[in-house]
């Protein structure tokens, strides 16, 4: 049974959607809660009146700070550590704190409740960064010893210093940074609290439950058995559910406050903005190497961004130093590490704890101090790594370490030699990077021991009883096994309670990657103890003591009896494991080993990076992992091909942006975690043997997979192209810049001297930084619209044009095609139509029809799915933009007018934010001072900076496609460019819809190319081209037309390119060098997004290049 | 080369003329059929899955309500859509949720539990319609189309691999069973 990859136990409700999570099944009379919170980074709170709340009908119940005892704190590490209260208490210091929260019948009552409550803040001067926080005079926001705005502070070293620094030959260094990271986990945090008879009773999404029914006994001064979580699937963790993630709190306040059960779920804004993320460390790291290459001294200075409270902060920051004196063998450590408090949401628990952290800069160096020493890489690695049944720097007492053979392997399975190899192609590159994580660690008391169940029932049945909860590692399926294997029956007898307490004997829980070591130990040791009682019980009713375990029976010589048959009722035996091996970190023991095994891991990455627009394509990636025994070697894989995919995700895109202190990037559309296409099929080394300590020989694997991913395609990035990047993400900007200054190239000069029409402009975006953002911002804002929400009162169906005209004329109708934007424009707060007018049933919008005369009608209900088999063979162009629109899902409902007429996808607009379009002319562009790289327009921006979204419009106008457009007063046609009124904005009359596009027959007998750049398929185009052009016999282009998406914003089609193409045949070169110029008189980039420029550029070269080899291969065909 | 459209029920390229999908009424249905159920239709603004959620029906699942992450993703017909941004009041086909596939997924099921190609099973549902949608309309795909064919559906836990896997595994078995 140990080593067998069999299926997870819970495969069958998993896999049909019948597995119950904490929101599914809600108790009958559940109330629905909602939460009010600060939308200012640090405020007092002058007035809070929730009278009006309460009078809202269907609301049972509302709670702030004043419902908790007074003084409470959430205990987190505990002592001094300990500072934050369940609610915001007269103060609110981050963009989303807790002021109050409703509990009601339904959702609307809930958020009208909300709605309800008056809160006047006196807004103070915030600290969002850590430099702003340590600067003189910088408002603090605790009373803390280690200095203003200072957490902890920690200056030590470990080893000699002075010898270890004498020893140094070469020198490496830099500074690092790893941004904030969401774990963006699939299932929102959600809970249902019910208190009754005098017990709460909690529903939750976590991985603990040893930390919810701790902290909220805490809280509200309860015995710890009136608490009890009950065993729910669990959607996903990674660290975030390992202790309490604070809306269990309120759910429960509301609860205890009403007696009826409350539904707390966040939605996925919140989970973005509010949910505790990474911390972002900047890690200045200094490595020195003595003349035999070996490493012998790190110097680090650590500032982690620690955001408005502890929770665990100081613990995630003595992890990532820790590292440091972990994976290799120098004489010394040194470190001056602060963890600084900001107005920020908190910092949280993450997979790899602090660790990946402080790994980009020690795996970036270990290559740099290679390269000094003229050594490769893997090799330098494999000499200075830590040894077997040693004591390291950091205290670790390391029994087995096969780091040694994981760099081996992983030098095969990359192709390592060959790839760095004169044959290499350019721009492609390798890399390679080590890790290593504990297997459980000894952090709070308790924390070495565990507790666990065995009973065998009459049914022949076996039940592991265990404590802890299962968000997805797998775990339940391994103490399965363990079970099955040690008392020899088989698995489908084998059940699994977990979490719930009622059921089961404590244990913490899910964190530190101490599932399989501490819940195996515990679980071994119980059904050791059952199968030694079982044994006894067998040998006395066969008479012998010469007995075994096997297929569920007491086994002597050809007798045998059954399990069930030996007990009477049920049989149980509860266990707890105590490892002797962890040592605790608070008793004063220098450098305690607070864990009894060390997992490792060599992971290597391939990387190509197109040099025309920075993309970086994961070519391969292979993960060699050191895990003692794979008690089940498919979830084993799973973790490490999971762990190294969140890793890749946050090197290459997922970074959570800020501005004012509020979150940016609150969506899956905004946040560009690994799809299923941006990541290559991950290769899996086991390396496997004897590891006394662990349960079966086996070792970690929950957290170390994330940990070398980043720094593999750092050091991947640099074979690729000689640059050093020491902060992450690497999104296409980023890299594409630092190709243009690599290669020297001067930035282009926009003329803005000779451009009176962009004066304006340009005084306007000169003076945001001094005075009129902040003007704008504080003061402009308040005058802001903002439409007041009303429901959806009718959706009207008609069957003809005329009648959806007819339907339009009654106000606050909206026209829906899909029908995939409205609602979602609805939750974002930017539109409540009360009359929806579905064009679904009107025939004439739903075909596809050729004209006389050869032009094709293309009726604006039809969908996307629809199109592109209709263009496949006729206009490819179509099909292939079409592909990279959104998912497939959203293709087949999403309509051509839905496409052309979506509203712009600006972060700040669609975010909430009261920004010029959304809450009108006294409100700022958020983006022309915040962060606007990647979204926003780099040519004709005005007051808004957003751009079209739409990829049907480039292409569309590329194919020189009109619109008609239907409303009282008849039918009228239109281009492309004067379709729109600005970015994302149809210049509609009242009543008027888009009932067909009109494709000329030309455009059918056209060559065509789209080409988008993206972070993800079905991203909206950073940049985007489409061309199309009429190629002569003689190679000459005639009605070229280039349209580019996401640059300006309406497609926009450089000028002195379009009249250099007539009758030209041109090159990639001629049409990069025309462009350039349109580029350089035509834009006006922000300061951050002039990289779309040179990409633009980049696309141009690909499109033209695509286009030219069409020529040849119909040349080919013709021969 | 232009990428292969995902679906579409016009691949001879008849126009669509005159073809209302699932032969739409002028008003709003009272009743949706759900995994051979009949439930109510909910408020004329409810999105498909809040009706469904509301009528206890759980194998959609709720992560983003915003058409993004794929989660929710149920049958209307025999089209796999975003059941959180699609308006109820417009759908009249059958819907099918992972828990009504039945027989025809059991293989789907069977591989997705064999390759561990879930580990918290929150975007399961979500991911296995998909993939049956996929393999119903062909299983004549290579990878690189399968995992962009899956692509609309984010799962955070299992690095995508095992899940391509599984959905080649099936389209392997039933090419080979034709």
């Amino acid at each position: 049974m140990i080593g067998e990859s069999i299926r997870p136990l819970d495969w069958a409700e998993k896999t049909a959607g019948t597995a119950r999570y904490a929101a599914d099944e809600p108790p009958a009379g559940t109330l629905v809660a909602r939460v009010l919170r600060s939308p200012l980074p640090h405020a007092d709170i002058k007035r809070l009146d929730v009278s009006a709340a309460l009078r809202v009908p269907g609301v049972h119940a509302v709670v702030t700070a004043a419902d908790f005892p007074e003084g409470r704190v959430y205990e987190h590490s505990g002592g001094p550590y300990s500072d934050r209260p369940p609610m915001a208490v007269d103060r609110v210091l981050y963009v989303g704190h807790e002021v109050a929260a409703v509990a009601a019948e339904t959702a609307e009552a809930a958020d009208e409740a909300i709605r309800a409550i008056r809160v006047r803040y006196r807004r103070r001067k915030a600290v969002l960064t850590v430099p702003d926080a340590l600067a003189p005079g910088a408002p603090q926001l605790h009373q803390r010893a280690d200095g203003a705005n200072v957490a902890v502070a920690t200056a030590e070293h470990w080893g000699d210093v002075d010898l270890a620094q004498a020893n140094a030959a070469f020198q490496a260094g830099g500074t690092f940074r790893y941004p904030r990271v969401n774990h963006a986990c699939m299932e929102p945090n959600t809970t249902i609290a019910w208190w009754h008879d005098e017990r709460l009773e909690m529903w939750t999404s976590s991985q603990a439950p040893h930390f919810v029914v701790h902290e909220l006994a805490n809280l509200f001064g309860l015995e710890l058995d009136q608490v009890v979580c009950r065993d729910v699937a669990v959607g996903g963790g990674f660290g975030s559910k390992s202790k309490i993630s604070e809306h269990e709190a309120l759910a429960a306040a509301l609860s205890m406050k009403c007696g009826r059960p409350v539904l707390l779920e966040l939605s996925r804004a919140e989970e973005f903005a509010f949910t505790k993320p990474r911390h972002a460390f900047t890690t200045q790291l200094a490595a020195h190497a003595d003349t035999e290459g070996r490493l012998c001294f790190l110097d680090a200075v650590i500032d982690v961004d620690n955001g408005a409270y502890n929770h665990y902060g100081p613990s995630v920051m003595r992890a990532g130093i820790k590292q440091l004196g972990s994976m290799y063998r120098p004489d010394a450590v040194r470190w001056d590490a602060r963890l600084v408090d900001t107005n920020l949401v908190p910092g949280g628990q993450f997979r790899g704890y602090g660790q990946p952290q402080t790994a980009i800069g020690l795996e970036t160096l270990m290559d740099e101090l290679a390269e000094q020493c003229g050594q490769d890489p893997i090799d330098f690695r494999i000499s200075n790594s830590g040894l077997p049944d040693t004591t390291q720097l950091s205290g670790s007492q390391v029994g087995s370490n096969r780091l040694r053979e994981c760099l081996a392997e992983v030098r095969d399975r990359i192709g390592w030699d060959a790839k760095r190899g004169p044959e290499r192609r350019p721009y492609r590159g390798v890399g390679v990077s080590s890790g290593m994580h504990a297997s459980g660690s000894y952090a709070y008391p308790g924390g070495n021991t565990s507790a666990a169940g065995i009973e065998v029932r009459t049914t022949g049945e076996v039940v592991v009883r265990f404590g802890g909860a299962d968000a997805g590692t797998g775990q339940r399926t391994i103490l399965g096994q363990i079970a099955a294997d040690v008392l020899g029956v088989p698995m489908d007898r084998v059940g699994v309670i977990m979490a719930d307490w009622d059921e089961t004997p404590p244990d913490m829980g899910a964190w530190s990657s101490r599932g399989t070591h501490m819940g195996g130990h515990a679980v071994r040791q119980s059904a050791e103890a059952m199968a030694a009682r079982l044994c006894e019980l067998g040998a006395e009713k066969l008479g012998t003591d010469d007995v075994t375990l096997r297929d569920g029976c007491v086994v002597s010589g050809a007798d045998r009896i059954p399990i069930e048959n030996l007990v009477d009722g049920a049989l149980r035996i509860d266990t707890e494991y105590v490892e002797p091996k962890m040592q605790p970190y608070w008793t004063g023991i220098e450098r305690p080993n607070i864990s009894a095994t060390y997992a490792y891991a060599a992971h290597a990455v391939e990387v190509e990076v197109d040099p025309g627009t920075g993309v970086i394509s994961v070519l391969g990636y292979a993960a060699v992992h050191d895990i003692g025994k794979a008690i089940n070697p498919a979830l084993v894989e799973g973790q490490i091909i999971g762990g190294a995919v969140q890793g890749l995700g946050a090197a290459l895109g997922e970074k959570l942006h800020y501005e004012g202190g509020r979150l940016v990037n609150a969506g899956y559309v905004h946040y560009p975690l690994p799809r299923a296409t941006t990541v290559p099929s991950i290769d899996v080394g086991l390396v496997e043997g004897p590891e006394p300590a662990g349960p079966f020989n086996a070792k970690s694997v929950g957290e170390i997979a994330l940990i070398p991913a980043a720094p593999a395609l750092l050091n991947a990035v640099y074979d690729a192209t000689g640059i050093r990047f020491r902060e992450l993400p690497l999104t296409p900007d980023v890299v594409l810049a630092a190709l243009r200054e690599r290669d020297g190239v001067t930035p282009r000069r926009h003329h803005l001297a000779r451009r009176p029409g962009r004066w304006q402009i340009g005084l306007f975006r000169a003076l945001y930084p001094y005075g009129i953002h902040l003007l704008l911002d504080r003061w402009g804002t308040r005058f802001a619209r903002r439409p007041a929400p009303r429901p959806v009162e009718r959706v009207a169906l008609p069957a003809t044009v005329a009648e959806a005209v007819a339907e339009l004329a009654t106000p606050d109708a909206t026209v829906i095609g899909g029908g995939t934007d409205v609602l979602v424009q609805r939750d974002q707060e930017l539109l409540f139509p009360t009359v929806l007018v579905g064009t679904g049933a009107i025939a004439s919008m739903r075909g596809i029809e050729e004209k006389p005369g050869g032009d094709w009608r293309i009726g604006a209900a039809v969908t996307l799915a629809e199109l592109a088999t209709w263009a496949s063979e006729r206009v490819p162009m179509v099909a292939s933009a079409i592909a990279t629109i959104a998912s497939a899902q959203i293709r087949e409902v999403a309509t051509v007018a839905g496409n052309l007429g979506q509203e712009k996808r600006c972060w700040f607009f669609r975010n909430g934010f009261d920004c010029y379009k959304r809450g009108g002319v006294t409100c700022p562009c958020y983006a022309v001072d915040g962060d606007h790289r990647l979204h926003h327009a780099a040519i004709g921006g005005h007051r808004c900076q957003a751009v079209t979204p739409s990829d049907l419009a480039t292409v569309f106008d590329a194919l020189g496609a009109e619109v008609v457009l239907t409303g009282p007063s008849g039918s009228r046609s239109v281009s492309i460019t004067s379709l729109y009124a600005g970015p994302g904005e149809l210049d509609l009359r009242t009543g008027e819809l888009v009932e067909a596009i009109v494709l000329p027959a030309s455009a059918l007998a056209a060559r065509g190319v789209f080409v988008k750049l993206q972070q993800w398929d079905g991203d909206f185009a950073l940049v985007s081209l489409a061309a199309s052009v009429t190629v002569g016999d003689d190679g000459r282009w005639t009605g070229a037309r280039y349209v580019f998406g996401g640059l300006a914003p309406k497609p926009w089609q450089p000028p002195r390119l379009t009249r250099a193409l007539a009758g030209a045949v041109p090159t990639a070169d001629a049409v990069a060098g025309v462009l350039d110029q349109d580029l350089s008189w035509e834009a006006h980039p922000l300061p951050g997004n002039r990289w779309k420029l040179d990409a633009a550029i980049g696309l141009a070269r690909q499109a033209t290049e695509q286009l030219l080899l069409g020529r040849t291969r119909d040349e080919e065909s013709d021969d | 080369m232009p990428d292969r459209p995902s679906s579409g029920r016009n691949a001879a390229g008849a126009p669509l003329e005159g073809r209302a999908v699932g032969g739409r009424p002028r008003v709003q249905a009272e009743h949706l059929r759900v995994d051979g159920d009949v439930v109510p239709a909910g408020a004329p603004g409810a999105s498909l899955l809040e009706v469904l959620r509301g009528a206890g029906i759980f194998a959609a699942k709720q992560a983003c309500g915003r058409g993004e992450c794929g989660a929710c993703t149920v049958l209307v017909g025999d089209r796999a859509v975003m059941s959180c941004t699609m308006p109820a009041a417009v759908v009249t086909d059958e819907v099918t949720t992972a828990a009504g596939l039945g027989d025809d997924a059991a293989d789907l099921r069977a591989a997705f539990a064999d390759h561990a190609a879930f580990q918290c099973g929150f975007c399961t549902p979500g991911q296995v319609v998909r993939a049956a949608a996929v393999l119903r309309e062909s299983v004549d795909r290579s990878r690189d189309e399968i995992a962009r064919e899956m692509s609309g559906n984010i799962c955070r836990c299992t690095g995508y691999r095992q899940i391509v896997d599984a959905v080649c595994a099936v389209a392997e078995s039933r090419q080979a069973a034709r």
